[in-house]
């Protein structure tokens, strides 16, 4: 257990690409933090920072009360959960997760009690004996674990450890991992590129964009006060309608709930963000637009309706719950709850 | 790439023992033949003068010399022609067979272990104008062969000892060559109605030209260097020069005759030939594999 | 596949086992004449099949200094031995190390070290050989086995072969390995070294035959007899005397001298084909 600190981190790589411009976070003892962002925003580059694998080229990273700047990785006492797991092609199971105890120094003895435990915990004993490629995907994944597990390290740092699985495999080990991570209670991070494994495994989750941290939060908090624009669009599933809003044109503008925003946000306010379940059928009179419907999409669960409304450039999406036998060309009256509504300024940020 | 970082010294431990023997061994005496090919050396080695081109000059006009590039030229186009062509022939016909492509790739290429000059005296055994089993053949069908005394004997010699060993070199690359071409090819020229032989000319040859192209230039530089054993130790570039390549001459001069200057031009002269080839062969590679 | 033609598959083989013999044939007669006596030999031509002496002959040449060389068969093999082996094994260790500096370290003069070692692709030893001559005589390193050894180190190929690899090598192979507290040394050893077996055996072979068959450099550097290797004593076994050529002896050291390379090259044929297919790449 170890809290990790990062203060005004900067990564400028050689060739001179400045990747994170300065990131602030603070990670409490035991917590499980997920980064998401769009690819080349800059996770994998602060991951690694992290790790030790890249320099730091401005800016502190303490791991509890030590600077770890110019620490080499290994004696960060952290452990790297890498992509494509990365296990030593020639080495057995047994010895891929014995090697770096082995490097410590640590007795024989009990560098096999570490291995068998872990492997244990991992359901791994029947293959210790097994060099890499002669285990099936999920199997790697969970030696890889297994080898970030038997240290017992400060830090656990995952890179999208599960994309090479296939779905109902990526489910079960990414219950699996929430599972032992809590159990073991050790700090972590962890990169993804998938929604709901963001969602569903972080105790805090970090937005970032163009090497920026854009919000952090709790991952229900993330989702239902989004700070920015980019993080209102980024979380969720389909993405957040997001309608501009010029008050002169634009009826929306001129019906209560919006008009009737505190005059000062609102004159700042250029965009206006609904959910797409936030949306619901309504009468005329309390409609915030009426909507001609161009395409559906019956899911089943649910519905997902495409369409314009007058005055508003954007397509907008609405998602209704159960069966909806709706006609193209349809008109339907959408209102939302005051709650539900999002406003953000010119520059993206919440008001 | 990852790299490992904070290391100074690490690298430069790494690379000192290729570094102190290539400067040993390589740089220095490549540089010395560089400024050794500008001076004249008296006989006794004990003064030397600058002479500029001289050497060169000399050495180009020696008709020694040029009749040593003469035979350097027939020896290598023989020899690279015949052991190309042999090669591909019998590539051609072990990718054929399914059963058994593996043992004839074994048997067809153990001669690739055999030094060049130990060939030579396989070969001299057979063609020994007394006792050869080739020789008394050949003094059968009416022809007198003493390859001692005869010039283009001499050089036949030791062309089919050369080809012998380096056949099986040529072999390795078609056979490889060949079973890299995709069947479904063949295959699709087949549905297409071309006979084996039009398949061939067709299909098969141009995909192998690549690989034609890059054996020529080896097979010269082999012709050049590495067959120096078969000639000194059959027929020590005689009689009367018709075997004395470029190389052979070099080492007559340098060694024996401690003609420094003459034996270093030749040396910087033949340096500049295979640098060339080579170079043409880098650029050759650069363009079929982007690294 | 329905485009074969039996016909032709019999013709293919007949070809193929007509040039194996072709092959095989000088090494037949070499046998066939390292068992005859020298009078039986030049009573006629070279006899086809087995004669007796044999045993005497490769025995005599095994223990008897050579005539016109001095030295036994034996000394010659093991300095044949010697002179390979020191290469090949010499030329793995300082390219593997060359090829892990430049592909694994940044460092300044990297390009530079890289070209200096990769421009001696160009040049094989026997174009600058009497300026290495003189070099090694200034060395004192004629008549020994550094002697005979380093001048043919000074070649890149191995080093380019290793980079090649090097450099299919998942990056994250050694990040892992720095992870888990694995220095330089420790990578090169645990891991890299393992993953290049089959990179070293290959090399291995092809160098292994490059050294045993070397002519013109051991022909040089060894001025004293006794530091001769089997390849070079070959000729001057034959030319020993103006007399007849004792071609019963030639062939005996013949086949001493290609015995060797040829058990290798068929025992490790797998790897013999990598590395050379590899290495000329
Ligand atoms: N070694 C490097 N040298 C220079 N620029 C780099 C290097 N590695 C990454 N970058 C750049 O830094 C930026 C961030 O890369 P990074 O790999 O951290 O993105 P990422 O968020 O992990 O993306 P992905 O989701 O695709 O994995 C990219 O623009 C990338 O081009
Ligand atoms: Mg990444």
């Amino acid at each position: 257990m170890a809290t990790l600190t990062l203060n005004a981190l900067k990564k400028r790589y050689p060739n001179g690409h400045l990747t994170l411009h300065g990131i602030d976070l603070k990670v409490a003892h035991g917590e499980l933090i997920v980064i998401v962002g769009p690819s080349g925003c800059g996770k994998s580059t602060l991951l690694r920072s992290i790790a030790g694998l890249e320099s730091i080229t401005e800016g502190d990273l303490w791991i509890d009360d030590t600077r770890v700047n110019d620490k080499e990785p290994a004696q960060r006492d952290i452990a790297m959960v890498f992509q494509n797991y990365a296990l030593y092609p020639h080495m057995t199971v047994f010895d891929n997760m014995a090697y770096a105890l082995k490097n410590r120094g640590i007795p024989k003895q009990e560098c096999e009690q570490k291995v068998r435990e872990t492997a244990k915990l991992l359901g791994l004993e029947e293959l210790l004996e097994r060099r890499p490629r002669q285990l099936s995907g999920g199997q790697r994944q969970r030696v890889a674990m297994g080898r970030a597990i038997v240290r017992s390290p400060k830090v656990f740092l995952f890179d999208e450890p599960l994309s090479n699985l296939d779905a109902a495999l990526r489910v079960q080990m990414r219950l699996e991992i929430r599972r032992l991570l809590k159990r073991l209670g050790t700090t972590a991070i962890y990169v993804t590129h998938d929604q709901v494994e963001a969602m569903t495994l972080a105790d805090r989750l970090v937005v970032m964009n163009g090497g920026q941290v854009e919000q952090v939060g709790a991952p229900l908090e993330l989702y239902s006060r989004p700070a920015t624009r980019f993080v209102a669009r980024f979380i969720g599933s389909p993405s957040m309608n997001l309608i501009t809003l010029e008050a002169t044109t634009s009826p929306l503008a001129k019906h209560p709930l919006v008009r009737d925003m505190p005059a000062e946000p609102m004159e700042k306010a250029a965009t206006l963000g609904i959910r797409p379940e936030h949306l619901r059928i309504t009468d005329p009179l309390q409609a915030l637009f009426r909507l001609e419907v161009e395409m559906v999409e019956p899911l089943g669960a649910d519905t997902l309706v495409y369409g314009h409304a007058a005055g508003i450039a954007e397509q907008i999406v609405v998602r209704l719950d159960g069966i909806h036998p709706l006609e193209e060309s349809a008109q339907l009256y959408l209102g939302a709850e005051r709650e539900n509504l999002h406003f953000f300024d010119v520059e993206g940020r919440r008001v | 790439m990852a790299t490992f970082q904070h290391q100074r010294l690490t690298p430069w431990l790494l690379l000192a023992p290729q570094l102190v023997v290539v400067g040993l061994f390589f740089f220095w005496p490549a540089g010395q033949a560089i400024y050794q090919s500008l001076f004249t050396q008296d006989p006794f080695g004990l003064a030397s003068t600058f002479s500029g081109l001289q050497n060169f000059i000399d050495v180009l006009h020696d008709p020694e010399y040029l009749a040593a590039f003469t035979v350097t030229i027939l020896f290598t186009l023989s020899v690279a022609v015949a052991s190309l062509c042999i090669a591909l022939l019998l590539a051609v016909l072990a990718d054929r067979v399914i059963k058994g492509s593996r043992f004839y790739r074994t048997l067809l290429t153990w001669p690739y272990a055999v030094a060049p000059a130990v060939a030579a005296v396989l070969w001299s055994f057979l063609f020994d104008p007394s006792l050869g089993r080739i020789s008394h053949f050949l003094e059968l069908v009416g022809v007198h062969w003493d390859h001692h005394i005869n010039g283009g004997q001499a050089l036949a010699l030791v062309i089919i000892a050369s080809v012998w060993v380096h056949v099986s070199y040529n072999f390795v690359f078609f056979l490889a060559g060949l079973q890299a071409i995709p069947k479904s090819l063949l295959e699709a020229a087949a549905i297409d109605a071309a006979g084996p032989w039009r398949r061939f000319w067709t299909i098969t040859f141009p995909l192998l030209s690549p690989i034609m192209f890059f054996l020529l230039i080896t097979n010269t530089t082999y012709a050049f260097f590495e067959t120096f054993g078969a000639i000194d130790a059959t027929t020590a570039g005689g009689p009367g020069g018709a075997t004395r390549t470029l190389i052979y001459k070099i080492y007559e001069d340098g060694f024996k005759g401690l003609d420094v200057g003459h034996s270093a031009a030749q040396s910087v002269l033949l340096m500049i030939l295979v640098a060339a080839l080579t170079l043409v062969q880098f650029r050759y590679i650069e363009r079929k594999a982007h690294y | 596949m329905r485009y074969r033609r039996p016909g032709l598959d019999v013709f293919s083989h007949l070809l193929l086992i007509l040039a194996v013999i072709a092959f095989l044939f000088p090494v037949w007669m070499a046998l066939t004449a390292a068992t005859h006596s020298r009078t039986d030999l030049y009573t006629s031509i070279a006899p086809l099949w087995f004669g007796s002496e044999g045993l005497h002959n490769f025995i005599s040449v095994l223990t008897e200094p050579i005539p016109g060389v001095g030295a036994s068969a034996s000394t010659m093999l093991l300095n044949s031995l010697v002179m390979s082996l020191g290469i090949a094994f010499g030329k793995i260790a300082i390219s593997m190390l060359a090829a892990y500096a430049v592909v694994f370290f940044r460092f300044p003069g990297r390009a530079l070290c890289f070209w200096l070692i990769f421009m001696t692709l160009m040049l094989p030893v026997e174009v600058r050989i009497v300026p290495t001559y003189q070099v090694v005589a200034d060395l004192h390193m004629l008549n020994s086995y550094p002697g005979m050894i380093l001048p043919l180190m000074a070649s890149a190929t191995a080093t380019f072969l290793f980079r090649q690899f090097f450099l299919t090598v998942p990056p994250e192979l050694l990040e892992a390995a720095r992870v888990d507290g694995a220095g330089p040394w420790k990578f090169l050893w645990d891991i890299l070294l393992p993953l290049s077996k089959t990179n070293i055996a290959a090399l291995f072979v092809i160098m292994f035959l490059y050294g045993w068959n070397q002519y013109l450099w051991p022909l040089m550097i060894t001025t004293d007899q006794s530091w001769t290797t089997v390849v070079v004593s070959l000729k001057q076994l034959a030319s020993a005397s103006d007399a007849l050529v004792p071609w019963q002896l030639v062939t005996a050291m013949a086949l001493l001298a290609l015995i060797p390379p040829v058990v290798v090259i068929i025992v490790m044929q797998r790897y013999f084909v990598k590395g050379l297919v590899d290495s000329e790449k």
